[in-house]
């Protein structure tokens, strides 16, 4: 017997995306962020050429994620054909300028890193929207997913440089203090996003838990730890080691966040009628 | 110019499941596949309570949500309102899906069978284009078409009339040209009280829901 | 059969009782693809052409993987649902040996045994739905003899028995419908005519409420019927005779007389029948007619006399005699009598909407609220012009659900429903309550023509004797229905409408006084599940397999065919052929404006080595020596027509067996000649191709009260001294021969049934089983599901498919604030149980529903059935209790058990292996 399947009136779970779609956006976010961090940085070139590398490895591995996920896999190149409208052809093209752009870097080519940073914020706005414009999902289509995620892709990509910071030791404070603004800025796009979601409960409770994660874990602890590193008199392999953790505790929530905004909060419209029928008379008559 | 339209009529509809069941023979869709379906919906707390059913499916939107996320440009929109998706250029991407208000949108990524393995009809109608691809009610664009060719009017020639129309016991559902204000789903809109779906989300369904008299 | 291109064939599905329906199936190369309304009939057909939802289960019906397509024998002679029946296939051949050997050893036998019960038992199911598939095995049973068609799978208890009985009794109403289009007020007590009046009982109440028509439900929970009403009014379970009874008295005694249609009382009822001091009428000593007061005259007349004035109350004297039961002159001379309404208004005094409300739960101020809309829209006095008779309008009527109109309390709400019509003047007149079909009365064809004149100016009714020399203790069948009820007359539909449980109760512990019930020497079984559909399964299961030779005609392996030891596949619906009557006036609420026959064809070859069931008929008949009488019933009228009538003779010759083409073309041609009145002679060529043929039904004849009228008959409303008498011979028969276990019974027999907290019975019941009321707080109900109802069609993957888009089909029903009290959320698995047993099931939180009541839906529970045994919904049929003491006078008894409900511990809902029968 086919598995039994609900249908509303109450809104459910999309079913239609998965894991790998959430992947795209994780690895994606935090790929294009990095790839937009590190031009941001302007590392030493063979940091820049590593980094870029593993920006565009991430952005890759998410798109070969939801490659997978596509019903006709081999009609792929049929994404292209809607770049009018459509944010997910435009994430396509995106994607494509971005590992050109990224392949200049790799190649050294001088100037490419401020480009290939630019079409990485290109990509991750265009993910953003891409989330955005799926109108059939309310915690999708709230106006703050879009900053959300650019936010949340530059703050994972800013973690994910101060993680591997560990090996390439460069940095700056203004880049740590980047970071931590940007931490903050996750943060409070965060919570312009759950307020949009006011009055969604099933929304709400499905971004709860990751919600505490992120302000505790991906907000909180990673401020706490660059201030004291910031503050505190430490060796510099201690410093790295902080900032890293911060990385990471950053890039971990973000990735939770958003597999909880793809998964776990994506309940649909549902069903609610602004009116009952009158069957017969009206009441009381 | 013409507007095709649906019209259920609330204060007729039973939740009988005829449509649904129909439709599921018309087209063929796999088990669970409902491109037409009817909710039953309850409003209020005992023992002020209150229930109805509701035929949904896809609402042929003015402005299809599932339109512009599309990549592949297989969802079109017809002149006369009619959504429908070229099965050879989509690439089951489900966007339209998630991005389609309704939850109208389906993808059967294999074939699936009432009993496991396929019976007689299931063979017989097996269409390979369909899946993995994103599937919904077309209106049974065919069905019109062919009857617009052979000189049939839609809504009232049951040959070119949907068949969730056609099938349902309690006249619930109408479909018509809403350009045309002497049609069926016309005249019904302006003798009686209406809504349609969600119509906040500006998406301008083409399916009207009656609820009271005028 | 063309196997080539796309075909429309068209045919009938009279999967339920609501039907038929009439559709066309498309074939293409051979291959059945898609139902659709046949758009041809919509001319005809009262549901606009339209065709049910179940009929769209007829594609996957004929190519379920699971389907039986050869006969099969039974290898493991130990029978148990624990028991693999070890079934083989085998050819047609030796399981017709095997059969007929059976059969010819009990016609050597005798056909009935030491009992004096037939030795072939055949059960059909389905409220007489079978017979429109089963081809000509009518007439092999017609020729056979003696056959005991008692043994029930749910009569009595899943239909509307009550009403069945009185309501033919009354106004020749074997199923009760609202005039609907053209009724205004309806106040429906669980009728869940949504549910169960198919095509046409939706298509017409939908139309009526676009018209304005109020519909007032009032029913314990809010089903598609009370979601689709005005008004939903949540009463107490079984207690809608206190509420019906409560609008009777507002009636009379709070508004003025003048508002209620006393020109219909006087002259079309026995209102005005004086009632002597013993209870029964008083009666003109010469003629014994019974008397009423002429008002002109001031004199005691005979109520056929003409031209008199009736005296509708008022206590008066006259020389006359009153007659008790077996005749008995109990007074003579100068006797004083009071009129029957006289009677029935002292009699309602004390059943106020105070008194009910405490019962009912309901308040007295609606249940005064809606007696006042009944009447105001009664249009009292007004008029209507049908086929051009005027005839009186009245738009109001009172229809009756199941569980409502059987059991204890059937009676009472029958009649309080009987009688708010008749009050009205709105019984069986446009807009009011109405007979659809008569199925004890004769001929079941035409309901007018069985109006026939009877005793005491009232309709003949073919009561089953209870005079000395009539009455007897021998049942002919084994429920015993000619012995113990009356009512249920003698026609071939009695058998299934007497207590058809006691044939399953009485094999082990036969009541004293009849005869030692026996098991059937074979047992015919078709399109019917007794191991899921009665009451208290596990035991029917346990004596099932104790039943000899059982044969079952299958379509999958079932509950009931477990236990068989013979599976004959039969060719499904879209595959045989057969021609049955339509339109006129049939159950529920099909009301045609035309009449005349549809034929069910092969659209698709027969799967496997299935057979036509007309084939299998033909060869029984063959093989038991039983050709010619069998044949003989066909040209009687065994395929539905008369071969030989005024139109021409197309009788078979009785000594051939003829193949079914050659049996359904002489029923196509005498049948196109009735319908075309003896112009039209159509072979079977003819009616595959055209698929029906009607002739005109004038509306008017869906009004019994024209015909009354014409012949100056009454209802016998709203005294019941006939059925008074009866009762009193009854019990003296009974005690005549020692039989006092049914007592209790003959207190229904009353002449004006006392109001009564008709929940009583269900509450004792469980302390009966060893319960303490304050454990078990819940009613249990059942309701019908419109995707399910009558279908035997649990094995359609839509079906379940759609039908899970309705409420219920998942799980038990209970309210959502009871159910957070008791800690169950929705989804959760809950145990629900008596004393005795208990099964588990997913809960299903709803508003819509009282919260002392749980509802699950149809009745599933299968444990055998493929696919369907993995549903997990559990069924109350395992829970309610067969019992004598929930047994009324007609026989029947209702779907209604006290229980409790409980979070489960295990994860796992009912079905198989599961919890289901454990005993607590």
């Amino acid at each position: 017997m086919p598995a039994a399947r609900s249908f509303g009136p109450d809104p459910w779970r999309q079913t239609q995306w998965d894991a790998r779609a959430a992947a795209n956006f994780i690895c994606g976010g935090a790929g294009g962020g990095l790839v937009a961090f590190t031009a941001l940085a302007q590392p030493q070139p063979a940091t820049q050429v590593v980094l870029t590398l593993f920006g565009l490895l991430l952005v890759g591995s998410g798109l070969t994620a939801v490659w997978f996920e596509l019903g006709r896999p081999w009609r792929a190149f049929n994404v292209f054909r809607n770049p009018a409208t459509s944010w997910m052809s435009r994430e396509s093209y995106a994607a494509v300028a971005l590992f050109i752009a990224g392949g200049a870097v790799l190649l050294k080519v001088p100037g490419a890193s401020w480009i290939a940073g630019v079409v990485a914020l290109c990509f991750v706005y265009c993910q953003a929207r891409m989330l955005q414009s799926a109108r059939g999902i309310p915690a999708w289509r709230a106006p703050a997913t879009m900053p959300l995620l650019v936010i949340t892709a530059l703050a994972e990509g800013a973690g994910f440089y101060w993680f591997a910071a560990l090996w390439h030791r460069g940095g700056s404070m203004k880049l740590l203090l980047a970071f931590a603004v940007l931490i903050m800025l996750r943060y409070g796009a965060w919570l312009v996003h759950n307020r949009q979601l006011r009055g969604n409960a099933r929304a709400s409770a499905g971004l709860a838990r990751p919600g505490q994660l992120l302000l505790l874990a991906g907000t909180l602890a990673p401020l706490a730890l660059v201030l004291l590193l910031a503050a505190l008199p430490m060796s510099m392999h201690a410093q790295f080691v902080l900032a890293a953790f911060a990385g990471i505790l950053v890039l971990v929530t973000g990735a939770k966040l958003k597999y909880a905004l793809v998964l776990r909060a994506s309940f649909n419209q549902g069903f609610a009628l602004p009116v009952m029928p009158v069957r017969g008379v009206r009441a009381g008559k | 110019m013409t507007r095709w339209s649906m019209v259920a009529d609330l204060r007729r509809c039973v939740g009988c499941q005829t449509c649904t069941a129909a439709c599921r023979h018309a087209n063929a869709t796999p088990p669970g596949v409902q491109w037409r379906r009817v909710l039953d919906i309850e409003q209020g707390e005992y023992p002020d309570v209150k229930r109805a059913f509701v035929p949904v499916g896809c609402q042929h939107c003015d402005e299809p949500p599932c339109l512009d996320v599309c990549p592949t440009k297989a969802t079109k929109k017809r002149a006369d309102g009619i959504v429908t998706i070229d099965y050879d250029a989509c690439i089951g991407c489900a966007y339209c899906a998630v991005a389609c208000p309704y939850q109208a949108r389906h993808r059967t990524l294999r074939a699936e069978f009432a009993y496991g393995r396929a019976t007689a009809p299931e063979t017989a109608r097996l269409d390979e284009a369909r899946l993995a691809v994103a599937t919904k009610c077309t209106f049974c664009v065919e069905r019109i078409d062919d009857g617009l060719a052979q000189g049939l009017r839609p809504g009232i020639d049951p040959e070119a009339t949907p068949a969730c129309v056609n099938s349902c016991i309690t006249q619930a559902l109408a479909f018509g040209d809403l350009d045309d204000p002497q049609s069926n789903v016309s005249q019904l809109i302006a003798k009686n009280q209406h809504f349609r779906m969600h119509e906040e989300l500006g998406t301008g369904p083409g399916f009207y829901y009656l609820w009271d008299k005028t | 059969m063309d196997t080539t291109g796309t075909r429309r064939v068209p045919t009938y599905c009279y999967q339920c009782v609501a039907g038929p329906d009439l559709l066309t199936v498309k074939v293409v190369d051979g291959v059945a693809t898609e139902v659709e309304p046949n758009f041809c009939a919509a001319e005809v057909h009262p549901g606009g052409g339209k065709v049910c939802v179940k009929a769209y289960g007829l594609v996957q019906k004929t190519y379920n993987p699971h389907r039986i397509t050869t006969p099969m024998r039974r290898t493991n002679p130990k029978k148990g649902r624990d028991e693999d029946p070890g079934f083989v296939p085998i050819a047609w051949d030796e399981a017709l040996d095997l059969v007929c050997a059976k059969l010819n050893g009990v016609r050597e036998r005798g056909l009935t045994d030491e009992s004096g019960y037939p030795r072939l038992a055949v059960s059909f199911g389905g409220a007489g739905t079978p017979q429109s598939y089963m081809g000509t095995f009518p007439a092999f049973v017609a020729a056979w003899g003696p056959v005991d068609m008692g043994f029930g799978s749910g009569q009595g208890v899943k239909c509307y028995h009550s009403e069945h009985l009185y309501g033919e009794f009354w106004h020749r109403a074997f199923t009760v419908s609202p005039d609907t289009p053209t009724t205004e007020y309806l106040i429906s007590c669980g009728a869940n005519v949504e549910a169960s009046g198919g095509v046409v009982g939706v298509w017409r109440h939908a139309n009526a409420r676009i018209r304005g028509m109020k519909r007032v439900q009032v029913e314990p929970h809010l089903s598609v019927t009370g979601a689709c009403s005005a008004e939903w009014v949540p009463i107490r379970p079984k207690t809608d005779a206190a509420f019906l009874f409560a609008l009777i008295h507002v009636l009379l005694h709070e508004i003025p007389r003048a508002r209620l249609d006393v020109a219909f009382l006087g002259r079309h009822t026995a209102s005005p029948y004086l009632v002597g001091p013993h209870g029964y009428y008083l009666r003109d000593p010469a003629t014994r007619k019974p008397l009423l007061w002429d008002a002109a005259s001031q004199r005691a007349v005979a109520y056929d006399t003409p031209g008199i004035s009736e005296a509708l109350e008022g206590r008066y004297e006259a020389d006359a005699i009153e007659i008790g039961a077996d005749d008995e002159v109990l007074a003579e001379g100068r006797l004083s009598g009071e009129t029957s309404l006289q009677k029935l208004v002292a009699h309602m005094a004390i059943y106020t909407p105070e008194w009910a409300q405490d019962i009912c739960d309901v308040e007295a101020a609606t249940m005064r609220r809606i007696a006042n809309e009944f009447i105001d829209h009664a249009r009292v006095g007004q008029t209507i012009d049908i086929d051009g008779v005027t005839l009186p309008w009245r738009p109001v009527a009172v229809s009756l659900g199941k569980t409502v109109n059987n059991g204890w309390g059937g009676y009472e709400c029958v009649w309080a429903r009987t009688m708010l019509a008749a009050l009205a003047g709105a019984l069986e007149v446009p807009g009011g309550t109405l007979g659809t079909t008569v199925r004890l009365n004769r001929p079941v064809t035409a309901r007018i023509d069985s109006v026939t004149p009877g005793p005491d100016g009232f309709m003949a009714y073919p009561l089953n004797p209870t005079d000395k020399a009539r009455w007897s203790p021998k049942p002919n069948i084994r429920n015993a229905y000619r012995t113990m009820v009356p009512l249920a007359a003698n026609g071939p539909w009695s058998q299934a409408l007497g207590p058809t449980h006691f044939s399953w109760m009485f094999l082990d512990e036969t009541p004293k006084g009849l005869p030692r019930v026996t098991f059937p020497d074979v047992w015919f079984v078709y399109r019917t599940n007794p191991a899921i559909s009665f009451w208290d399964t596990d035991a029917l299961g346990d004596k099932m397999a104790r039943f000899p030779f059982t044969v079952a005609f299958a379509y999958t392996h079932d509950e009931t065919n477990h236990f068989a030891d013979l599976l004959l596949p039969e060719a499904t619906d879209l595959e045989s052929l057969q021609l049955i009557r339509i339109g006129g006036s049939k159950f529920v609420e099909q009301f045609w404006d035309v009449q005349g026959f549809a034929l069910r064809q092969p659209a698709v070859e027969t799967q496997g080595d299935a057979r036509d069931f007309t084939a299998i008929a033909t060869e029984l008949a063959r093989r038991t020596g039983l050709l010619e009488p069998y044949n003989k019933a066909i040209n009687k009228g065994g395929g539905g027509v008369p071969l030989q009538g005024a139109h021409g003779d197309f009788s078979l010759d009785a000594a051939t067996a003829h193949s079914p083409e050659v049996i359904w073309d002489a029923v196509c041609r005498a049948a196109s000649m009735e319908v075309s009145d003896g112009r039209e002679q159509h072979g079977l060529d003819w009616w595959k191709e055209h698929g029906l043929a009607t002739k005109p039904f004038p509306r008017v004849n869906w009004y019994l009260y024209p015909e009354l009228a014409r012949q100056g008959l009454r209802f016998e409303l709203p005294y019941q001294e006939r059925l008074q008498r009866v009762g009193v011979e009854l019990g003296r028969r009974l005690h005549e021969h020692d039989m006092h276990w049914w007592d209790t019974q003959l207190t229904e027999y009353q002449a004006l049934p006392p109001g009564k907290d008709f929940s009583l019975p269900w509450r004792a019941s469980l302390v009966a089983m060893g319960g303490a009321p304050d454990d078990y707080p819940f009613w249990l109900l059942t309701a019908r599901s419109m995707q399910y109802a009558w279908g035997a069609n649990v094995g359609m993957q839509l079906i379940k498919e759609v039908a899970d888009n309705i409420a219920g089909h998942r799980g038990v029903i209970i309210n959502t604030a009871m159910a957070a009290k008791l800690g169950i959320a929705d989804g959760d698995i809950v145990d629900i149980g008596t004393p005795k047993r208990s099964v588990r099931g997913r809960a299903v939180l709803r508003q819509g529903i009282r919260p002392d009541t749980l509802l699950l839906l149809g009745q599933f529970d299968h444990w055998a059935t493929p696919f369907t045994r993995d549903f997990g919904v559990p069924s109350m049929n395992a829970l309610t209790p067969m019992s004598l003491d929930l047994t009324d006078a007609t026989g029947s008894g209702a779907d209604i058990v006290r229980v409790r409900i409980g979070r489960a511990d295990g994860t796992t809902p009912s079905g198989r292996g599961s919890a289901r029968g454990v005993s607590a």
